[in-house]
């Protein structure tokens, strides 16, 4: 799979004076349909080779890329990179990297049913399943977009040093937004299911009966719920909310480039600073780690796109703050060796620190035991709005599904519970923490141009004791 | 890439059964230099040529790229397509493409050939807007310089053959004096002759500088003063929210507000494809349809969506030149300037903010509109005219109809932007909308 074509970038670009090279050529094949209100809008597939090049020249990081695999393309984009490393030497950051072991492997993620052995009919039935079954609801669903996609994604990544990587990841996923009316209003929810594997995977979903469900959810929230309280109460959050704040106020500012302001103007730098690591945070039975090789999981790799072996990562530990994510450049900044962290959207796209899969360790409490200690508290199950800040601090999170807590019983649906607080807030009210993790899918965006790479966020339920709802 | 290639892979598809066939070939080479902390960080470059075919089969649809142009692969892709295509549900709303040919009319500075060898320029304009910045005051700077030239190729099995030559400049620069004081600002244009990163570095020097010892803000309703960088970000979603397809699957709040007020006296947005001088701006559509302006919001009343052929036929009315491969898109969003200085706007606001960058805008119902979006870099409390405190920890929480009907004044001077969270350019002024309510983390 384009072995030669990368070998020859990084021998040519060690031969015009690199002192480190590397280049990742991929080929994906895959297929995608999208459906908007019970129409077939879009059907198409693609079949994309291409390479990636990072060289180093005089302390330059270059990064090339090219979906035309010829010699030719790739010695001029190679001797225009130098020329323009060696010119901006002057003014250019000294870019070196933290050593990393020669790895020379393979490895697959098995389909037990190939996306590609799927006729496309088998495919599109899947939507027009969906559709039938919110047919049957005696509410309406006025808007409905549904899209469903499969990819498997070839790379081979070689570097000057001697690794020599190759991977299979299939990936299939599913996005909807659906929007439910009644009495003039309306509540929308979008839906994102990513997986590593093959179609078994979307049978499993059972996709027609969970989006009726979501939309069942959300007309009843729609019609029953009440407003939220306001105030300091009780908030149980379930794995859906827990891992969007994992992801957001633990991944992201434990990225070790946003600490070095890599990311400056773009998403932003971090609260974090090299300092902290070993502060507590929250309490001691809080462990939060990101971790690519969990079966199945969106994140899912062995090898980052540096060639580094990937690992778990421990970011907070028994309640402190405890390990940053790093590739090989920051890495060396912080006088360490890279954990693995590296990730690059495709071949077109330079491999910057990213997350994999970030949740919340289990606990050893039942959801039940959580809710029945609450007084007067709000069960947020999911969320439909959330923002937070740069630096990772002030953030907010509005359910979709929720529930008012009254004695330790569920009692009706409550709508739009607002929580808008700030990390340190957040981890140091957790008083409680459930004992089965789920996990939910993502695009994370990060990087100029911007870079969307799938993740997975989770965790178990947790309680915030006297967090404030606006 | 040249027109043969495109007219021989339409003929082969019409040859294999196909109704309606649309070849779009791409051929661009870009950079980037990543600078961090005032010194470049990363130097990025690419090349690519592709063409992206859609055809239809008995209203049946199916689209895919080919990126490999041997004589092989686009055989089997075409092929394939086909092959594919015909498994498909049919399409019952599928109106046709636009029947050509057509003529063009030239477009006013969009190409300039010494773009794509910029190289070792590339670096003095770097150089220059961080220098701009710190000599503002600021002690660090970041961002990205982005170039980039290639031509687009056009045919379809409606007679249409078009093709045109684009090139665009892109500078973004964060200036930075300490962690919580910063300013954003950025550049773009199509010619080397209008691109000032000098210009956008000592502006964003300048926030930075005056950010300094920020001060936590207060929950309340504000009268905002928001810079152009910021309020594009708004029209970027506005200008979305008018696409057909937007509004059909949920991801509009302008849906079922045709020839409805949507937004104060004040508001005239527009998508021009034409405008000059603007980084998306093209003679023609994904169909070949030449474009147009199009006068989305006339002084607050929804005047049109947009649309393709396809689209327009199913609504009665005529395409607006934004056909996308698949969906109708907006080549920009143009807020059409008003009468005040940036001066005379501050001296109506007697306590209010000054807004200059937003980020994280998220929707919790996109029909209805309600979202909220995170103000960072300068944020600044005004107080009978002036900016005076350095304000942090803020958080727009709105509705866009809201904001677009309390609207109260734009200002007359125009900046084009591109940005992080703005995908496509925005021509905006500064402009005041009254009583937007802020909120902040409580404890």
């Amino acid at each position: 799979m384009h072995e030669d074509i990368a070998d020859f970038a990084v021998n040519y670009a060690i031969k015009k004076g690199a002192d480190y090279a590397e280049a990742r050529a991929e080929h994906s094949e895959g297929t995608a349909f999208a459906m908007k209100n019970g129409v077939l809008h879009a059907a198409g597939f693609q079949k994309e080779d291409g390479i990636g090049v990072r060289l180093i020249v005089g302390g330059v990081m270059q990064f090339l890329s090219t979906n035309e695999l010829s010699r030719s393309v790739l010695r001029e984009m190679i001797d225009r990179a130098v020329r323009a490393g060696k010119s901006s030497a002057r003014v250019a950051s000294k870019i070196e990297m933290s050593d990393a072991p020669v790895e020379r492997v393979s490895y697959e993620v098995k389909q037990r049913v190939r996306s590609s052995d799927v006729d496309s009919r088998g495919k599109i039935a899947e939507l027009f399943d969906i559709e039938a079954e919110l047919k049957e609801s005696r509410f309406s669903i006025p808007a409905r977009f549904l899209s469903l996609s499969d990819d498997v994604v070839h790379k081979c990544f070689i570097n000057s040093e001697g690794s020599r990587i190759s991977s299979i990841i299939p990936y299939v996923g599913f996005f909807s937004l659906i929007t439910v009316n009644n009495d003039a209003q309306t509540a929308q929810r979008t839906i994102q299911l990513d997986e590593t594997g093959g179609w078994e995977i979307v049978k499993g979903w059972n996709l027609p009966s969970k989006v009726a469900e979501e939309a069942n959810v959300l007309f009843k929230n729609l019609k029953y719920g009440k407003p939220a309280p306001k105030g300091k109460v009780d908030v149980v959050a379930a794995p859906e909310v827990v891992g969007i704040a994992m992801h957001e106020s633990v991944g992201h500012p434990y990225e070790a480039d946003r600490i070095l302001g890599r990311e400056a103007a773009q998403a932003g730098e971090s609260f974090m600073t090299p300092d902290m690591i070993g502060r507590r945070i929250a309490k001691g039975f809080v462990n939060v780690v990101d971790d690519p090789a969990v079966p199945g999981s969106a994140g899912y790799f062995l090898f980052d796109d540096e060639g580094v072996r990937a690992r778990k990562k421990y970011l907070i530990k028994d309640g402190n703050m405890n390990e940053f994510l790093h590739n090989r450049e920051t890495a060396f900044s912080f006088s360490i060796k890279s954990n693995g962290s590296a990730r690059a959207m495709d071949y077109g796209s330079e491999p910057i620190v990213r997350m994999s899969n970030t949740f919340l360790l289990p606990g050893e409490l039942s959801e039940e035991e959580i809710i029945e200690d609450v007084k007067l508290g709000v069960y947020m199950k999911s969320f439909m709005e959330w923002n937070i800040d740069d630096k990772r601090m002030n953030e907010r999170y509005v359910g979709s599904e929720a529930y008012l807590i009254q004695g330790g019983e569920i009692t009706h649906p409550v709508k739009r519970p607002a929580l808008e607080t700030t990390t340190l807030d957040f981890f140091s009210a957790i008083d409680a923490v459930g004992d089965k993790v789920g996990y939910h899918a993502g695009t994370c965006g990060k990087g100029e141009p911007s870079q969307g790479v799938p993740v997975w966020m989770g965790g178990p339920t947790v309680r915030l004791k006297g967090i404030r709802l606006g | 890439m040249n027109f043969d290639l495109l007219v021989k892979i339409v003929k082969r598809a019409e040859e294999l059964g196909a109704d309606d066939v649309v070849a779009s070939g791409d051929e661009s080479k870009s950079w980037e230099v990543k600078f961090v902390d005032n010194r470049i960080a990363t130097w990025m470059s690419s090349y690519e040529e592709e063409v992206s075919l859609f055809i239809s089969k008995d209203k049946r649809l199916g689209l895919t790229t080919i990126k490999d142009l041997s004589k092989k692969s686009i055989e089997e892709s075409i092929s394939k397509l086909l092959r594919f295509t015909r498994k498909m549900q049919p399409n019952p709303e599928y109106n046709g493409i636009a029947q050509g040919p057509f003529k063009y009319k030239p477009l006013e500075g969009t190409y300039d050939g010494r773009i794509a060898k910029l190289d070792e320029r590339a670096t003095d304009f770097v150089e220059a807007g961080v220098n701009s910045a710190l000599a503002e005051g600021a002690v660090r700077a970041s961002g990205v310089l982005k170039y980039d030239a290639g031509e687009d190729f056009l045919v379809t099995s409606n007679s249409v053959e078009a093709t045109q030559r684009g090139s665009g400049l892109y500078f973004s620069i964060r200036a930075l004096v300490d962690k919580y004081a910063s300013g954003h600002k950025v550049c773009c244009s199509t010619t080397i002759r209008d691109f000032k990163p000098e210009d956008a570095g000592a502006r964003a020097g300048r926030v930075a500088k005056k950010a300094v010892n920020p001060v936590k803000g207060e929950v309340g309703s504000y009268d905002i003063i928001f810079d152009p960088y910021p309020f594009a970000n708004l029209l970027n979603i506005a200008m979305d929210s008018a696409s057909i397809f937007s509004v059909e699957a949920g991801f509009s709040f302008l849906g079922g507000k045709l020839n409805k007020k949507v937004a104060s006296r004040e508001v005239t947005l527009i998508d021009d494809g034409r405008m000059p001088r603007c980084l998306s701006s093209s003679k023609f559509d994904a169909e070949g349809v030449p474009t147009r302006r199009n006068v989305v919001i006339e002084k607050g009343v929804l005047k049109t969506y947009l649309h393709n052929t396809s689209t327009a036929k199913k609504y009665g009315v005529k395409t607006t030149a934004n056909a996308g491969l698949l969906s109708p898109k907006p080549w920009n969003a143009v807020l059409d300037k008003g009468s005040y200085s940036e001066k005379e706007m501050f001296e109506e606001v007697r306590r209010g903010l000054y807004i200059t960058n937003i980020w994280y805008t998220r929707f919790q119902n996109y029909e209805k509109g309600d979202f909220s979006t995170i103000p960072r870099d300068g944020i600044f409390l005004i107080e009978r005219g002036e900016p005076t405190k350095s304000l942090k920890e803020i958080r727009l929480n709105d509705n866009m109809l809201r904001m677009l009907q309390n609207t109260v004044a734009v200002a007359k001077k125009q900046e084009q932007i591109l940005g992080w969270e703005v995908e496509i350019p925005v021509i905006t002024p500064h402009v005041l909308v009254k009583g937007v309510k802020v909120t902040r983390p409580t404890s």
